[in-house]
This record gives structure tokens, C-alpha cells and sequence, in this order.
């Protein structure tokens, strides 16, 4: 197994777990086996460089850029318990394409509802009173209305025209191409553009 | 049922269905995802008789239950917008073990498990829900009025309703829409002198400028000037030029009488608003602070008092004139000649069609100027501030070219606008145009036919210029409404937001506070989903100098902020001297407790301002002791004004380890019973720190001190250290106690005690 030890003048024997920290390394298709878990999640068993195997009940994958390039640099983690030692990187998978298909799908499973921000398609109603905004709206997983505080920071364009829609309690709604809209949700939304 | 969420009728009925009843559920939390993660509405609830967990979607309409033997340990997956509560699902026949101390429980081969969705709206309550969930498996017993529930079910103080947003503690009820223009009326109840001058002014005003066109037409014309008029004689026409003189210069009278006291009565009024709102803002919590950014609030204390001010003073007396002229012109018209106005008013209906589909077009173009505005200035603030980055990295020319593509896309927002606007403009001009000239057309055929004489057409015309001012008003005013009430929401937000951390009702005074301090079972968090205290314990006896070490973002200044009262505790207690902090009263706390944080704060000023901001009334040697105590004195003295230099932003800048010195001294001239240096020597070098902590030591001799640190050395006066690691207290003793252990002080000195072999060995 790869360790990094950082202590260098104390060669006790406990140390050696104190300052073990586990090393990312890259994850591929030879190292890494990927498979649906029995609650549904994802399991990996993982083949390490000096040739043990380690397996792991349940890994989280996150994005590095979940929003330009939510298919490249992802990260697998053990999931963050907010305990000791919990929530190291296991490896970064730098395109997810070069997994097989069955792989691609649980991880993009999971991905998908990590990186909810379900898309708008129609807007019923946008109000704005006491400076917050009000929207009432269809999106890609159903109707919701949700709230803003303000629009100078919650509505981010990007340079290629998606919008980001952050809402009062940290949802997030995206509006791929705000132009495609009807017409009466596009003049809605669009002078906070 | 706790008061997490509350069941709806037809829910309870569904779940008894299922054979859980109403009285046997502990609590119910409502999700808004299904179990797809998508939008739906679904129900967990804990049955207590049975011990499961249940969970109903009433859009998917499925039902599933999970036993509370076999389910185990559930923690929340915090996603993007959506939550997921996982539990762990024993192996069969696995017994599940009692976590152990670090809260982890080995869970051999369980079984990772969904329980269930929801996106950040319940995020609060489900992390409540599991709470419960955890302190019902270990027995507990919650209250209904339990701290944790506290989170979401905040009350208005005035009449008892809970928040519709918990972070933004403004009640609906009480702060109604109709009810904030008459509100705001009563800034102006002190000046009633002043506003009925205002309305007589404008009342007389109003009834000279509806009597000059009578009187420089018809009576000029048709009664004096006209040879069949009946007071045709040249004297006459030095009286009606004579009159006509001097209500001009009545106009002229009443208007300075109206300027001069509209500017007494709105120079108050403004300067009494923005007082309201900076005090209002000042009584605010930590965390509203935190939550908005400073920018925003200084617009808020210099624009909106502005613009309530002009509403009221521009907009409310024209309002009344404007209306009471638009009756009196229209029915004048009518009365003079009604075939005449009924042209006029031809053009009236397109008009009004063009203001309704091009005036939103112009506004929205407005908004979106404006917003392009800010965010260039945003944009050329940023990069000002950052200078010294953009010029050690060369990037001057990419900061202008970044600036190139802000600025144009202003312009292009500009352009628009602007071409909105000179079309609907001049096309309204051109059609009131084409109908005044069709009615000197008309009006001349009136004349030359004698119905009508050429004086009343005079008046006529006089009048008909009139009509256009309050129309032209008229549509500028719902939008002058519009900013008035956002502006004004905005103030009573500040105005009518509850502080979250209050003062006790009957205050505790402790005039002599001994130091001693204790946590009972304290949990805190800044975000429900980030659990910083976890159910920390300890206590430290008076005259105690304690050290806290631990990682970055392990919860250490937290404890500061804690002891001070910057923020309530989630749950728990923290005692001074046995009483609650919460009980004690704000100014026995800062009286008694002084902090010296991470951030030292250098206001505006001289530096012995500086050094006495919490005693002003300090003598000059205490401000020079305090100095010297701190080891400022000396850098003091070789400034050109010592320590009348003015420092602060805009004035001499001062170096990091300089700014923690005053801050140091300021804190040590309230001679406070517990003193916290908060990371206060971090920008300090060794000799420099030494000098201050033995000063500090000789000087808090027999007080509390409590010292965090990352720097080992800084602790090392200290009686005894604390370590904190995940939101508790880890290990606790001195030094030699802690290496001992072989924990997480142990970890810490050996990594810097590698560190300094490094240098001393040149590696």
C-alpha cells in the first residue's frame, strides 16, 4: 500500500498510523473495478500498485468541473462521515469514457442526483417584492417554486450563454439556453440577464 | 408529534392504513423529492411503538418501511441542492455496536442504504429529524421546545407567528405592504408646519397657474385689449399686466416658501432615517453581517433613505397638485370648448397604447443597464483592490481588456435604451403636435366664424399646454412608487429584522467576574449541515491560562465566539461564573471579556484612539502603558506624530504584526478578567511574541487567559492544553501529558519540531 510517512525521526510503530494519509492515485480500468453495492450505491474494489486489493462497500464520486466538464477529473471518494480519518480521495478518474458502459452508468447515476440542478423549461411567475424574487416554474424534474435573495448574485450567465439559478435555501436550477425559452418565460427571466 | 413537520389529514389516515398510528409517531419530516430525486412529496416518520422508520411518496405512491434495529447510524450526504439520508443496513444476525468514542462505529460488511431524498428547502428539518432519530435509539426523551427545533420554528417576537423564511426573520404580518407608506409617514409627524406650508404653497401656486391663462387671454385680450371689450381704455391694460406682474411674483414667493421648507423638513427627515437604519444595523448579529456583503449595506444606509426622502418631498405634494390641476384643466377645456378638447384627446388613446407596450421595454432595458453598471463597477473594484496581484503578475493589459469587454457590453445596454427612448419620445411629441396644430386649424376656423373669440382660444391654448405636465408625470410616477416601496421594504428589513443573539429580558449584571468558565454539552454549528462543537464539555477554573490547539476549522475561535456571545449556542450551556451567558447582561460581558481575534481591525483614527476604542475615557498613561505592554510603544515612538499618527484606511498602513500589537494593547487597557488571544501573535516574529507574552503573562497574573494557537510556541506558558479534533475536546493536560498520549497534540509538535530540525540541519 502506498504510504506517505512524514515523520522521519520517530520510528515508533504507532506512528505509523498517525500520520498515514491515503495517496489519490489515477483510477482506470485496469486498477479499478466499479459495481452497483447492495443498497443500490456504488462498491469498488481497487487493485493497488504493490498488488493488494482493497475493496470498498460504498465510494462517492464528485465532479471537479461539474459545470464545464462534468465528464472529466472525477473524484472517488470514501464517503465523508465527518469522522476520523473519513472521506480521503481514493483516485481521480480522468475520463470517465474509458470506463465500460455499465460502469459509466452507476456513476453517472449517482452524479446526476449529486449535481441535482434540475432545468428550467417554463416560467409561470416571477415576482419580485421586499428585494427578493419569486419564480414559480416547470423544470426537467418536476413543477417548484423557489425563492432568491436578489438577483445580482443568485443569477450567474455564463460566457456560453447557461444560466445558474441559485435559490434562497442552496438549490440550484439551470437554464441551458435561456433565448430557446417561450416567450413569455424568456421576457420573464430576461432582465436579470 | 415533535415539531419538525406536521402531517396533513389524508397522510395520517394513509400511514394508519399501513398500521402506524397517529399517537405512536415520534415525528414526521415532509421531503419534496421522491425517491427518484425527482420532485414529489413523500413523508418520514419514526413509529415508536413498532420501531421503524417509515417512509410514504404519495406522488410514486409507495410505502417501505425500515426497522430501527437493522437500520443503523443514518448521516445526511450533502449534494449540490438535494440532501440524501443514508443509514447503514446490518449483515443478518450482525449486532449493532454502540458508536465508540470518535462517533465512528466499525460497520464490518453493513450495507450502505438510501432512506431518502430532499432538496436544501428541508434541509434543516431533516437534519432535526435525525437528531431525534439518533437520541431516540439512545433513549432520550425530546422536548417539543427542544433548542434543535428552534432552527426553523422561529417566532416574530410581536405577535407570535413563525418565520415564512428563518433567515431572513421579517414577519409578514406585521409588515404589511399597505401599512409602510403610512409608516413611513410618521418620519415627517414632527414637521406638520412645514408640510401644510408645502400644501398651501402648492395650492396657491396651483390656482395662479390655472388663473394666468384667464386672465392673460380673455381678460387681456377679449375684455381690454379687443375694441368691442368692455374695459377697453389703456389704463386697463397697466392693471392686467399689473396683476398678471404680480401673481408672478407670487408664484415666485410661495415657490422659495416651499423650497426653503421642504429642504428643513427633508434634510431632518433623511438624516433621521439613515440614523435609524446604521443603529439598527449596529444591534444586528454576526451573522447577518456575514451573510451580506458590506457594499450592499452601505447603499443601503446612503440610497434608500434618499429615495424615500424624494418620494415624499418630489413625489407625494406633486401627486396631489398634479391630480387636482388635471381635474380643473380637463373640466376648464371641456367647458371652453368641448369640440376643441374632443380632438385634443384624440390622440390620447394611441398614446396610451404606445406608453403600455413601449414603456416596459424601456424599463426593462433600464434595469438592465443598471445591472450592467454595477457589475463593471464590481468588476473595477475588484481589480483596484487587487492591484498589487495584477501588477506582480504583469496582468495590466489583461485587466483592461477585461474591463474593454464590461464597459461594452454597458455601452450596448446604453445604446438600446436610448434608442427605446428617442423613439416612443419624439413619436408622442409628433402626434400631441399634429393635434395642437389641428386645433389651431379648428380653433382659427372658430374665430373667423365668431363662435369663439380669439381670447378665449389664447386661454384655451394657455391650457392646453398645462394638460401635458401632470400627464407626463402621471407615468412616471408608478415607477417613482415602485422604487419608493422596494427602497422601503428594504429599510424596515433592516429595521424590523430581530437580532438573533438578544439581550436577556432581565439581564444579570456580574460586576466581579472571578474567570471561571464552563461548556456543558454544547453543540454549534454556522450551517445546519456542518456540525463544528459536538457536545463539548470542560471547564476552566479562575486564574487558569489555557491553551487550544487543533486544525483549521476545527471549532477553536469557535469557542471564542461562543465565551463572547457572538453567536448562541445550538445546544448547551456555556456558564461564566454559573450563570448562562445568554442570561448575563451585554455590557458585563464586554466589560469583563476582552478578545484579541485573527482579524485585528485598525479603524480611521489616531492610534491612541485606536488602543482606547472600548474605554474612551482612558487616561493618556494607561493608553502608553497598555502600549508598552503589547510592545507597541517603541514603533509607536518612531512614527513622525507618535501617537497622534493617524492610521487606518486612506492613512499611514501599518504592517500585519504592527495591527496585532494595537489590537493586543487595546484589548489590555480594558484590564479585562478573562482575556482571549485568538491567533493574536500569528503575524508576529518570535522575539516580538516572546516580549508580548511574558508582558501579557506579568500583567494577567491571577486572571483567565485563553490562548489559540496553531504555533506551538505561543502555548507554552500555558497551565494546561486543550486539543480539539472533530468538534470535541480530544485530549486535555499539559504538554508532557499530551505528548504522552500520542494524539492529536503529539501529531502537531512533531510535525514542527520536524520542521525546525529541518532548518537546523539545512535540508
Amino acid at each position: 500500500m502506498a504510504e506517505t510517512k512524514i515523520n522521519k525521526f520517530h520510528d515508533d510503530e504507532d506512528d505509523d498510523k498517525l500520520f498515514y494519509k491515503r495517496k489519490s492515485i489515477m483510477l482506470t480500468p485496469e486498477n479499478a473495478h466499479f459495481y452497483k453495492s447492495k443498497g443500490n450505491l456504488i462498491s469498488l474494489t481497487l487493485k493497488n500498485e504493490d498488488g493488494t486489493v482493497e475493496d470498498f462497500e460504498r465510494v462517492v464520486a464528485l465532479r471537479s468541473f461539474p459545470i464545464s466538464d462534468p465528464d472529466y477529473y472525477i473524484s472517488i471518494r470514501e464517503p465523508d462521515l465527518r469522522n476520523k480519518e473519513k472521506g480521503a480521495e481514493i483516485g481521480l478518474i480522468h475520463t470517465l469514457a474509458d470506463f465500460d458502459e455499465e460502469t459509466v452508468k452507476i456513476i453517472n447515476e449517482e452524479l446526476s442526483l449529486r449535481y441535482f440542478s434540475p432545468q428550467i423549461t417554463k416560467i409561470y411567475a416571477l415576482k419580485e417584492k421586499l428585494g427578493y424574487i419569486y419564480c414559480d416554474a416547470d423544470t426537467t424534474s418536476g413543477r417548484f417554486s423557489f425563492s432568491l435573495s436578489g438577483a445580482s448574485n443568485n443569477i450567474r450567465t455564463l460566457e456560453d450563454g447557461r444560466v445558474f439559478i441559485h435559490d434562497i435555501d442552496g438549490n440550484c436550477f439551470e437554464i441551458p439556453d435561456p433565448s430557446k425559452l417561450d416567450k413569455s418565460s424568456y421576457k420573464k427571466i430576461e432582465i436579470y440577464l | 408529534m415533535l415539531p419538525i413537520n406536521k402531517l396533513p389529514e389524508d397522510i395520517i389516515k394513509k400511514f394508519s392504513g399501513h398500521g402506524i398510528n397517529e399517537e405512536d409517531i415520534l415525528a414526521a419530516l415532509k421531503l419534496d423529492l421522491d425517491n427518484n430525486g425527482d420532485f414529489g412529496e413523500g413523508y418520514l416518520v419514526i413509529d415508536t411503538r413498532r420501531r421503524i422508520l417509515a417512509r410514504l411518496c404519495v406522488s410514486l405512491d409507495t410505502y417501505d418501511e425500515f426497522g430501527l434495529a437493522e437500520y443503523v447510524d443514518p448521516y445526511v450526504d450533502n449534494f449540490v441542492s438535494s440532501n440524501c439520508l443514508l443509514a447503514f443496513k446490518l449483515g443478518e444476525g450482525a449486532v449493532h455496536e454502540t458508536a465508540d468514542e470518535n462517533g465512528g462505529a466499525d460497520h464490518g460488511d453493513a450495507v450502505s442504504v438510501v432512506i431518502a431524498y430532499c432538496t436544501n428547502t428541508c434541509k434543516r428539518r431533516l437534519f432535526a429529524f435525525v437528531n431525534v432519530w439518533e437520541r431516540f435509539l439512545k433513549g432520550e426523551v425530546v422536548g417539543e421546545d427542544d433548542p434543535v427545533f428552534d432552527q426553523f420554528n422561529a417566532k416574530c417576537p410581536k405577535c407570535g407567528t413563525v418565520y415564512a423564511n428563518q433567515d431572513r426573520r421579517i414577519c409578514e404580518v406585521c409588515t404589511r405592504r399597505k401599512g409602510l407608506l403610512i409608516r413611513l409617514l410618521s418620519y415627517f409627524k414632527d414637521f406638520k408646519l412645514q408640510l401644510i406650508t408645502v400644501l398651501i404653497c402648492m395650492l396657491v401656486s396651483s390656482a395662479v397657474s390655472l388663473l394666468t391663462p384667464i386672465i392673460s387671454g380673455s381678460v387681456l385680450i377679449d375684455w381690454v385689449i379687443n375694441e368691442n371689450g368692455k374695459y377697453h381704455a389703456m389704463k386697463y391694460v397697466y392693471i392686467v399686466v399689473g396683476i398678471l406682474v404680480l401673481m408672478a411674483v407670487l408664484t415666485l414667493f410661495t415657490g422659495i416658501m416651499q423650497n426653503r421648507a421642504n429642504a428643513y423638513m427633508s434634510t431632518r427627515v433623511t438624516i433621521k432615517m439613515k440614523n435609524d437604519i446604521f443603529r439598527a444595523m449596529m444591534k444586528l448579529s454576526m451573522s447577518y453581517f456575514n451573510s451580506n456583503p458590506t457594499g450592499r449595506l452601505v447603499n443601503r444606509v446612503n440610497y434608500d433613505a434618499v429615495r424615500i426622502r424624494n418620494f415624499y418631498i418630489d413625489g407625494v405634494p406633486y401627486l396631489i397638485v398634479h391630480m387636482l390641476n388635471f381635474i380643473g384643466l380637463t373640466i376648464f377645456l371641456f367647458l371652453y370648448n368641448w369640440k376643441l378638447t374632443i380632438i385634443v384627446f384624440i390622440p390620447v388613446p394611441i398614446i396610451i397604447v404606445i406608453f403600455k407596450t413601449m414603456l416596459p421595454k424601456l424599463w426593462r432595458s433600464f434595469s438592465k443597464q443598471y445591472r450592467r453598471s454595477s457589475s463593471m463597477n464590481a468588476m473595477l473594484g475588484d481589480s483596484l483592490e487587487g492591484i498589487r496581484v495584477v501588477k506582480a503578475f504583469a496582468k495590466e493589459a489583461e485587466e483592461a481588456n477585461r474591463f474593454y469587454g464590461y464597459s461594452t457590453r454597458l455601452f450596448e445596454a446604453n445604446l438600446k435604451s436610448n434608442l427605446i427612448s428617442l423613439t416612443i419620445f419624439p413619436l408622442v411629441g409628433v402626434l400631441i403636435g399634429f393635434s395642437s396644430q389641428a386645433i389651431w386649424g379648428f380653433g382659427g376656423f372658430m374665430v373667423m366664424n365668431s363662435p369663439m373669440t380669439y381670447g378665449t382660444l389664447t386661454t384655451y391654448f394657455g391650457y392646453l399646454g398645462m394638460i401635458f405636465g401632470p400627464l407626463n408625470f402621471f407615468s412616471t410616477f408608478t415607477n417613482l412608487l415602485t422604487d419608493t416601496i422596494n427602497s422601503a421594504e428594504r429599510m424596515f428589513e433592516i429595521l424590523d429584522t430581530v437580532p438573533e443573539i438578544n439581550e436577556s429580558k432581565a439581564p444579570v449584571e456580574i460586576d466581579d467576574f472571578s474567570g471561571d468558565i464552563e461548556f456543558k454539552n454544547v453543540n454549534f454549528h454556522y450551517a445546519p449541515n456542518r456540525p463544528i462543537l459536538n457536545d463539548v464539555s470542560f471547564k476552566i477554573n479562575p486564574g487558569d491560562h489555557v491553551g487550544i490547539v487543533g486544525h483549521t476549522g476545527s471549532g477553536k475561535s469557535t469557542i471564542a465566539n461562543l465565551i463572547t456571545r457572538m453567536y448562541d449556542v445550538v445546544s448547551g450551556e456555556v456558564l461564566l461564573d454559573g450563570i448562562n451567558v445568554k442570561d448575563i447582561s451585554f455590557e458585563s460581558l464586554r466589560k469583563n471579556i476582552a478578545i484579541v481575534s485573527q482579524e485585528c481591525y485598525i479603524f480611521r483614527g489616531t492610534i491612541a484612539d485606536n488602543i482606547r476604542y472600548a474605554k474612551p475615557d482612558a487616561k493618556m498613561d494607561e493608553v502608553i502603558r497598555a502600549a508598552k505592554s503589547a510592545n507597541a510603544h517603541d514603533f509607536i515612538m518612531n512614527l513622525p506624530e507618535g501617537y497622534e499618527t493617524c492610521i487606518g484606511s486612506g492613512y499611514r498602513s501599518l504592517s500585519g504584526g504592527e495591527k496585532q500589537r494595537i489590537s493586543i494593547a487595546r484589548a489590555l487597557l480594558l484590564s479585562p478578567r478573562l482575556l482571549i488571544l485568538d491567533e493574536a501573535t500569528a503575524a508576529m516574529d518570535t522575539e516580538t511574541e516572546r516580549l508580548i507574552s511574558e508582558a501579557i503573562d506579568k500583567l494577567i497574573n491571577g486572571k483567565t487567559t485563553i490562548s489559540i494557537a496553531h504555533r506551538l510556541s505561543t502555548l507554552k506558558n500555558c497551565n494546561y492544553i486543550m486539543a480539539i479534533e472533530n468538534g470535541t475536546v480530544a485530549e486535555r493536560g499539559s504538554a508532557e501529558e499530551l505528548l504522552a498520549q500520542k494524539g492529536v497534540y503529539y501529531k502537531l509538535y512533531t510535525l514542527q519540531n520536524e520542521q525546525m530540525q529541518k532548518v537546523v540541519s539545512g535540508e
